[in-house]
């Protein structure tokens, strides 16, 4: 059985939210990658999220940017995030997901990149510029299946009844829903819609919902704990390391990750 | 006329021209290019939409622009009939005022409040900004620091037109990135904004709508050979950076095969290095960027590279799906420029003819002088002149190394 839904069983037999981190492969270093993606683990994180720095993030805000950009310019390779999940795979028991713009997974090949993601150990992908209408072309989730990976779907809270049901076709293990609209960051509130929205998406999917885009604190992961069974904070993980002294940066996201674990 | 028509080289329903072109959005913007598409749709078969467009292209734009034969230049080169389609002409001095009409109606029509778009010379933000003003958007212009920085006379005028030039300070600082922040922002405005994509590429519907809107350039092409007794032309050559200008200029021909078509890219400072120039067909390969598949200018993993024209416009790493597709059925001959040759060629049709191009369109012109004259005098030649070079002062006079220009900076410095 694929970790990812092994360890949503596990989230649902404990009752317990899941809290899904992420880091920028090669940001600020692979080294520190791999302190951070241990720290998080040792704090309850269920998932982590290691998205490949691309020259052109379209989907991401400033803080993102900045770690893509630093990264590349250090000289970050996809080569460098398939050695990464095989180290972290050493220590780190907790699954591990690829998140990258869909063209590094073009030019690598989609074949060659599903088979190297499950190799090193990778449970889940994260393609958001990927979208299922592309599927017939590209062959990303029929690919992922084959290889025991998990290709994610994504929805958001303009996501029409209609367009849910296509996604129903191609959604699994769970969905990632983007909270309220706009590029990752972290914002002061939930968006008011946010239950109608989530119930619907439920309704429709029949899966569990991680639900991403803003959140930064505690009290945001309560309030979306009856609704959704996993938290995804990015954005936030990042301005706490980029913000906190060298040597206080491990503790530091250690109590993050121990804050947001609900 | 009829602005809609088909061709053989179409997009399929999902927008796919062959293997390029398509929807690669995140799904937050699928409702948004759903809605628009649906609005297109509907706009392209009613009768009114295409009344109203054509109207304000004769009483805003001052349509139809001018066909006129380059004699001079004709006559000095010593072969085929050159043709000089000026769409310069056209109100803010490009032909990027027929996309930004065409879809001020259609966000008109879908009850938006306020248009993004990016710019990268700053004539399309420019033509943004003006039917802003007129139909009462909001409007907010997304260009790289870069380009703002050699624009400057355009973001003057789109600040007084009421946009607001917001300045894009990541990446390479031009054109990407602009339509980076400005998909960034529709994200995050969606509901209310429409964005106001500036040329044939982005994801579904765009390069075919923008197609669409441009499609009367061609069109009066083929009308206007007429009164100087030319059934049809022999070539067509066209600037391309992402493709808006040639695609409006091929589209009524696509299907005579007879009709050679040329796009020129920018050679820039040489096309061997990275970095350097913006030539896509032979130095780029297939990827998926900004919402659609087509030829990109990156590297070995996927990673997109830097570019550098003298002309802002040209100056981007991915060009229009569709015309990757035609190129690659064998419909379309792609060349390109460099700067030298460009501004040589911008000084030839100044002292030639009396009309200063846009560096972006001098491209085209530079390949027409190289074409022409290895053609008979039976045969013609239309360039598509994209727009007026009055934005480039600053850059042709400084490459141009004018001291009294200098001067005149220094003085009105002080």
């Amino acid at each position: 059985m694929n970790a990812i839904i092994e360890k949503l069983n596990d989230l649902q037999h404990n009752e317990c939210t899941g809290l899904m981190t992420h880091v920028v492969v090669g940001y600020p270093s692979l080294e520190a990658n791999v302190s951070v993606v241990q720290a998080m683990a040792r704090a309850g994180a269920d998932f982590v999220e290691l998205q490949l720095p691309f020259s052109d993030p379209v989907a991401d805000g400033p803080t993102m940017m900045r770690a893509n950009d630093l990264s590349l310019s250090g000289g970050t390779k996809v080569a460098d995030a398939f050695a990464l999940v095989r180290r972290l795979r050493e220590t780190v028991a907790i699954p591990l997901l690829l998140m990258s713009y869909f063209n590094l997974v073009h030019s690598y090949g989609v074949e060659a990149f599903c088979a190297e993601a499950a190799a090193t150990g990778v449970s889940g992908l994260l393609i958001p510029d990927m979208p299922i209408q592309e599927e017939e072309t590209e062959k990303l989730f029929a690919t992922a299946e084959r290889f025991g990976l998990l290709n994610v779907c994504f929805v958001s809270p303009a996501t029409t009844s209609a367009r849910l049901e296509q996604i129903a076709k191609f959604a699994r293990g769970f969905v990632y829903c983007f909270a309220t609209y706009g590029v990752t960051g972290a914002r002061e509130t939930l968006d008011p819609e946010l239950v109608t929205y989530l119930e619907r998406t439920k309704l429709t999917l029949q899966l569990p919902l991680a639900v991403g885009f803003g959140i930064k604190k505690r009290s945001q992961v309560e309030q979306i704990a009856p609704l959704a069974e996993v938290a995804i904070v990015g954005s936030a993980m990042l301005d706490r390391y980029d913000t906190l002294p060298e040597g206080k940066k491990l503790e530091g996201i250690e109590a993050l990750v121990r804050e947001l674990k609900v | 006329m009829k602005l809609f028509f088909p061709t053989t080289f179409d997009a399929d329903a999902g927008g796919h021209f062959g293997p390029f072109g398509g929807q690669y959005v995140p799904e937050m913007l699928y409702p948004a290019l759903q809605e628009l598409n649906g609005a297109y749709n509907v706009a392209r078969q009613d009768a009114n939409f295409e009344r109203e467009l054509l109207d304000l292209f004769q009483h805003f734009s001052g349509r139809p622009t001018p066909l006129y034969f380059a004699e001079n230049l004709t006559r000095q080169l010593g072969g085929a009939r050159i043709f000089i389609k000026n769409e310069g002409l056209n109100h803010t001095g490009a032909h990027k005022i027929n996309h930004a009409l065409g879809q001020a109606l259609l966000a008109k029509r879908m009850g938006k409040k306020r248009l993004i778009a990016e710019t990268g010379a700053g004539q399309h933000g420019l033509a943004t900004a003006t039917v802003a003003a007129k139909f009462g958007f909001e409007c907010t212009i997304f260009m790289g620091e870069v380009d703002i920085a050699r624009q400057r006379p355009n973001v003057f005028w789109m600040e007084q037109l009421g946009a607001e030039v917001r300045s894009v300070e990541f990446g390479s600082r031009t054109l990407k990135d602009a339509v980076n922040a400005a998909i960034k922002d529709w994200i995050a405005t969606v509901r209310d904004t429409h964005y106001l994509l500036g040329s044939c590429l982005g994801p579904h519907p765009f390069p075919s709508m923008n197609r669409d809107f441009q499609s009367i350039v061609g069109l009066e092409v083929r009308e206007q050979l007429k009164e100087y007794g030319v059934d049809k032309p022999d070539y067509l050559v066209a600037c391309v950076g992402g493709g808006s200008n040639a695609m409006g200029l091929f589209n009524a021909f696509l299907d005579d095969s007879a009709v050679h078509l040329i796009g020129v890219e920018a050679g820039g400072r040489g096309v061997t290095k990275v970095g350097e120039h913006a030539v896509r067909f032979g130095a780029g390969r297939p990827g998926v960027v900004e919402g659609y598949k087509s030829l990109f200018l990156q590297d070995s993993e996927g990673q997109i590279q830097p570019t550098h024209s003298v002309s802002a416009g040209l100056d981007y790493a991915g060009v229009g799906p569709q015309l990757a597709y035609m190129h690659s059925r064998g419909r379309l001959v792609m060349h390109y420029a460099t700067d030298i040759e460009v501004l040589a060629a911008l000084k030839t049709l100044i002292k030639t003819e009396g009309i200063i191009p846009a560096l972006e369109s001098a491209h085209a012109v530079a390949e027409a002088i190289k074409l022409a004259p290895t053609l008979s005098s039976s045969q013609s030649i239309v360039v598509n002149l994209s727009g007026r070079g009055d934005k480039d002062i600053f850059i042709v006079a400084e490459a141009l190394g004018d001291e009294k220009w200098k001067a005149f900076l220094k003085r009105a410095a002080l």
